[in-house]
Formats: C-alpha cells, sequence, structure tokens
C-alpha cells in the first residue's frame, strides 16, 4: 500500500475514521479487527531501534492500518486449477517486470539528508516527522500484507505469490529508507514492535483488490506530482528524499497494475452492479479522506509550495481517470459540483475537530457532534449518489470492438 | 517559524497561479496557430519545427517493400536468415506521446536499466509504423497519426499493454531491424491542453525522439 496515502494517513479510510463519521453508516460489511499472527518476520527495515525520546506514537498519527484478508479465499480465488479463466500471461509479464527490479540500487542516501534535517526547525519540522512515520507506517503496512500472501500463495499460484514477495521487497524498502530519514531526526519507528501492537483491519479479498489498487494508484499521483512540481521549484526543496520519488513511484504504479491484473482475473469483482457501487464507494472514501486529512495538514503542503487543495484536486482527477481503466464505474470527480462538496466537508470536519478539542465534558461533546456528523455523512452520500462514470478496462469491454484507439 | 512558513505558502501559491497562466497563454497560442492550420506558411516555433517530421531513409522503403503484405504474423520464408518476432501495441499519437505521462516515465526507466546493466536497447517507438499495412484490422480502428512501441521482448509488450489498456497489440515477424521499424514521414503534432491544472508543466514535446530508431533520428537533422 505503499506510498499511497503517506503523506496522509493511508487508507485507513475505509476503517471507522470518527473524525468524518463512520463509514459504515452507509452500507458497510462487518470489519472485524484481527490479528495476524507472527506475520512476516520484520526484515532489516525494522532494525533502527528506538535511538532518541521517542515513545510510542499516538495512535491517531499512525493512522496507516494494518490489513490482513481472507487467506484461505485468496488461496482458492488464484488457484490455477479451480480456476481456468486466469491470466497468466499478464502475471508473467508482471512478475518479468517486479524481477528487473529498477529499482535496485536507487535508495541510496547521501550526507545531505541529515544536513537538511538539522536545518529544518520548529513546526515545519514536526510535520516532516509526521510526514516520514506515517509514510513508514504505510509502506510497512503493504510490506506485511505482501508478504504473507506471497507466502500463502505458493502453492496454489507460485506466480502470483512470487509478485506479492517482490513486492513486499518493494515497500520494504521503502519503509527501510523512511525509517532511515526518520534517524535524521534522532527518532525511529519500531517495526518489529509496530507489527505485534497494532490492530489489524480485516478486509475481504475483494475489498483489498479495491484498496489496495487505489492506495498504490493514488501513492504513485502524489509522489509524482510532487516530485514534479519540485523539479520546476527546486527552492522548495527542503529535505533530498522527494528526490527519490519520480522513480520510487513507478514502484507504487507497478503495484497498483498487478492488482489490475488481478481483478481482471476475477471479472465477478468488475462486471456487476454490485462491482459498480462497491467501486464508487472505495474511490469516494480514499478521495474524501484525502482530502480531509491534507486539508488538516496544509502547513506541510505549504511548506513545500503547493496549494493543498489544488493539489489534492489534480492527484483526485488523476487517479479517477487511471482508475477508470479497470473499476467498471467512477466518480464524476472533474464535475465541479464534487468539488464544492468536498469543500463543505472539510468545513464541518473543521468544525467536528474544534469540538473535539474544547473544554465540554464528553456528554456535551458527543450531543454537539451529532448534528455535525450527519451533515457530513448527507454530504458524503450526496457525493455517492452523484451520476457515476461508466468505466473500466477495454479488455472487459462488450463494446470494445467499436472502440478507435 | 511559523510566520516563515507562512510567507514562503503565500509565495509558493502566487508561484503557482503564475506558473499556470504563462501555460494558458502558451496553450491558447498554440491551439489558436493549429485551428489555423499550423505550419501552413506560418512558422511554427523552433522546438515543434525541430522535430515535427520524421524522416526514412530510403533503404528503408526497400526492404518494406520486400514484405509480403497479405501475410500478418508468421512463416517468414525460411530462406531469409534470423526472421525475428516483434511485439507491439499501438494507438493515437496523442494518447502515446502527449496525454499518458507515465508512458515517457516508464520508458526513460527502462533506458536507464538498460544502461545500468549494459543490455542492447530492444525496444521503439515508431510513428506512423509501416507494419501497420499488415494489420488491416488494426488501421481501420486506429485515428492517426499512430505510435507503435515495439519490441522483441513480447512478455514486456503484455505489461505495457496492461499499463495502458486503451492499445492495440498484436505481433509481427522481420528480417532486420529497418524493416521492422520503418515508418512514414509524418508530423506530429498536439494541440497544448486548454485547462492545465497540474502543478507541473508537462513533458516536453519531442521527448519520444530518444526511443525512435536510430535511422530515422539521424535523417532528422
Amino acid at each position: 500500500m505503499a506510498a499511497e496515502m503517506a503523506l496522509v494517513k493511508p487508507i485507513s479510510k475505509f476503517s471507522s475514521t470518527p473524525k468524518f463519521g463512520n463509514p459504515r453508516t452507509f452500507s458497510y460489511p462487518k470489519f472485524t479487527t484481527i490479528k495476524m499472527s507472527a506475520t512476516a518476520q520484520t526484515t532489516s527495515s525494522s532494525k533502527p531501534k528506538k535511538k532518541g525520546n521517542k515513545g510510542e506514537i499516538k495512535d491517531t498519527l499512525l493512522t496507516p492500518r494494518f490489513y490482513t484478508t481472507d487467506f484461505d479465499e485468496m488461496e482458492t480465488l488464484f488457484n490455477t486449477e479451480i480456476n481456468k479463466n486466469l491470466n497468466q500471461s499478464e502475471f508473467e509479464a508482471l512478475l518479468q517486470e517486479f524481477k528487473t527490479d529498477y529499482n535496485q540500487t536507487h535508495f541510496v542516501r547521501n550526507k545531505e539528508f541529515k544536513e537538511a534535517a538539522d536545518k529544518m526547525q520548529g513546526p515545519l519540522r514536526q510535520i516532516f516527522v509526521e510526514f516520514l512515520e506515517r509514510s513508514c507506517t504505510a509502506e510497512f503496512s503493504g510490506f506485511l500484507l505482501y508478504k504473507e500472501l506471497g507466502r500463502r500463495l505458493k502453492k496454489t499460484n507460485p506466480v502470483v505469490a512470487e509478485i506479492f514477495s517482490l513486492m513486499s521487497r518493494d515497500e520494504a524498502r521503502h519503509a527501510g529508507f523512511l525509517n532511515k530519514g526518520l534517524s535524521d531526526f534522532n527518532l525511529a519507528l519500531d517495526l518489529g514492535f509496530l507489527t505485534k501492537a497494532r490492530k489489524y483491519t480485516f478486509f475481504k479479498p475483494k475489498f483489498i483488490f479495491y484498496a489496495t489498487y487505489l492506495s498504490e494508484k493514488i501513492g504513485y499521483w502524489r509522489y509524482i506530482t510532487i516530485y514534479r512540481h519540485l523539479k520546476e521549484n527546486p527552492e522548495y526543496q527542503c529535505y533530498p528524499i522527494f528526490n527519490y520519488f519520480e522513480n520510487w513511484c513507478q514502484d507504487e504504479n507497478r503495484h497498483g497494475d498487478f492488482f489490475s491484473a488481478l481483478m481482471k482475473a476475477q471479472p465477478q469483482f468488475l462486471n456487476d452492479w454490485k462491482a459498480k457501487l462497491w467501486s464508487r464507494f472505495f474511490c469516494l472514501s480514499v478521495y474524501v479522506t484525502m482530502y480531509l486529512n491534507d486539508c488538516q495538514r496544509t502547513a506541510f503542503y505549504e511548506g513545500i509550495g503547493l496549494n493543498t487543495k489544488e493539489f489534492d484536486m489534480h492527484v483526485i482527477i488523476e487517479t479517477n481517470r487511471t482508475t477508470a481503466r479497470i473499476f467498471p464505474a467512477v466518480l464524476d470527480v472533474e464535475n465541479p459540483e464534487f468539488k464544492r462538496k468536498l469543500d463543505r466537508m472539510v468545513v464541518i470536519n473543521e468544525k467536528l475537530i474544534a469540538v473535539g478539542e474544547s473544554d465540554d465534558n464528553s456528554l456535551v461533546k458527543n450531543f454537539k457532534r451529532v448534528p455535525l456528523v450527519a451533515a457530513l455523512v448527507s454530504e458524503i452520500l450526496a457525493a455517492y449518489l452523484m451520476p457515476p462514470i461508466e468505466s473500466g478496462s477495454v479488455d472487459l469491454a462488450e463494446f470494445e470492438p467499436q472502440l478507435v484507439y | 517559524m511559523l510566520s516563515l512558513a507562512v510567507g514562503s505558502s503565500v509565495s509558493a501559491m502566487a508561484k503557482v497561479s503564475m506558473h499556470n497562466t504563462i501555460n494558458y497563454a502558451n496553450g491558447s497560442g498554440k491551439s489558436t496557430a493549429t485551428q489555423l492550420g499550423f505550419i501552413k506558411g506560418s512558422q511554427p516555433p523552433p522546438s515543434l519545427l525541430s522535430s515535427a517530421t520524421t524522416n526514412i531513409s530510403t533503404s528503408f522503403k526497400t526492404a518494406v517493400a520486400a514484405i509480403d503484405s497479405s501475410d500478418l504474423t508468421s512463416s517468414p520464408t525460411p530462406a531469409k536468415q534470423e526472421a525475428k518476432k516483434y511485439s507491439f501495441v499501438v494507438a493515437n499519437a496523442k494518447f502515446m506521446l502527449d496525454e499518458e505521462e507515465h508512458f515517457k516515465e516508464l520508458l526513460f526507466e527502462r533506458l536507464r536499466n538498460y544502461g545500468e546493466r549494459n543490455k542492447e536497447q530492444d525496444f521503439w517507438l515508431v510513428v506512423e509504423p509501416k507494419f501497420l499495412d499488415k494489420f488491416p484490422n488494426i488501421t481501420k480502428r486506429l485515428k492517426r497519426p499512430a505510435v507503435a512501441l515495439v519490441s522483441t521482448n513480447d512478455t514486456w509488450i503484455t505489461f505495457m499493454k496492461l499499463r495502458l489498456d486503451r492499445v492495440l497489440s498484436d505481433s509481427y515477424e522481420a528480417d532486420t531491424l529497418e524493416e521492422a521499424l520503418a515508418s512514414n514521414p509524418t508530423t506530429i503534432e498536439f494541440e497544448k491542453p486548454e485547462n492545465w491544472v497540474a502543478p507541473y508543466s508537462k513533458y516536453e514535446y519531442g521527448w519520444w525522439e530518444a526511443f525512435l530508431p536510430a535511422g530515422s533520428r539521424e535523417s532528422k537533422v
């Protein structure tokens, strides 16, 4: 799940994020939070131990969730004997790409990191630390999930299993790199501890596909946008990690392609009305969460010279265009009404946060929250119900023979 | 420190919006030129001129004349030595070279990787490829000018089809690289997007020249 919401909080979105109302309020399956028993061992990325004054990070900070899924169902889905539809050629092509390992030698640090970190003081420093922590946790959560899937699918589908393992390699690399970044600030995430201590959010495989696809693709768009912006405006380049984003985010993009292939191999997740409703739901969850999160952290984006809302809308529009190549339906995010709705959600969300920070007792707070949550839910619902855009891969489209390329 | 951050944010925003304005101006300027029929007498900007045409050396043409156009994918005459299989994805030039900016990133990433590992390049971009003549079922569904990504690595082309999605894919055989990558001289021109809102500018026109077959690159100057 990669870079994904890295800069923000990752895809925590689908699970309960009280800040913008509980998504469960609009038709969500029951999520159980279960523990994944000692999954992958922590890799090299977990090496750095607590150095300085780093205690545990507040849960709110780490909102990047850890995911687990129904591994038995996954095994069945990718069993080549049960499922004859599997387009192994796409998986083999992806495997070749992952084996190529384009970024094998990319993540090499230099002394500029520490120097830049030392120069960074005050609020910006704090924001950066938060950014590194979130990003690291997000990458690491991807590592854990992919690693376990790689392990579990080995027997039924070695090709798919190996891809998962290679993707976990990428994620471990990214997480390790970010954790080294934290050491520039005299901090470190104890990833071994995280593995055991954090709660795991359970998703059925189908939801893992939608969610991780989106989080990888949106991660790509966030990183490439920041990279290209900073390349043209180097005066905002306050920490060298952004220099690595261009190659880095190609990993994210490829990970997304893999989920695209997984979904194409399971057309039942793409071709009915339920799939369309879920597609829209996941798009909305991801976009809204990112928008609300980023709007709480404008200092970070402004610190690197971006206008938060413009940046987010760009990322949302591009992610949506990309997603339209596979999801059977996407949101009409280019309709100006969509952004107006997002902006109203930001205002409501700010009021909600203000209530939380007020001195009222919890009863009064909850009382004050009710109308706000209701307002937020109704905005979200209205956005969900906006006329969608039919979409999907041309490989699955009935109208394909009429298409002109 | 806080005030510093705010200050820089304001200038940042100013910068961004200024940037956009410039882009718009550029954009409208160019698209007007296009509506008027660019290149009709009027001088296109030098950046367009330099790479607008893809000329093919005459030797290419002779080579192509030898292809049996009714035969689509296979059975080269055994006499010809080492006919190689070339796989491709193809779509209109606007899609391939202008809209899909991640495509450019992928190609340069691959080129970098080949350089690092001393691998010989086995993928090219071909503008208006001659081999398309062998694929009437593709050409009738193709907006022109068309651009193909061609490679001897069939597996990689499968990946590129997955990534690009909105492309047609097939393969053919050819005896020589020149023959395989022969193209028709064509002018490529794109209107600047009307509403470019990204906080960065588009990749520069002509980025694809690094991937054109050597022959068509040299002959241009």
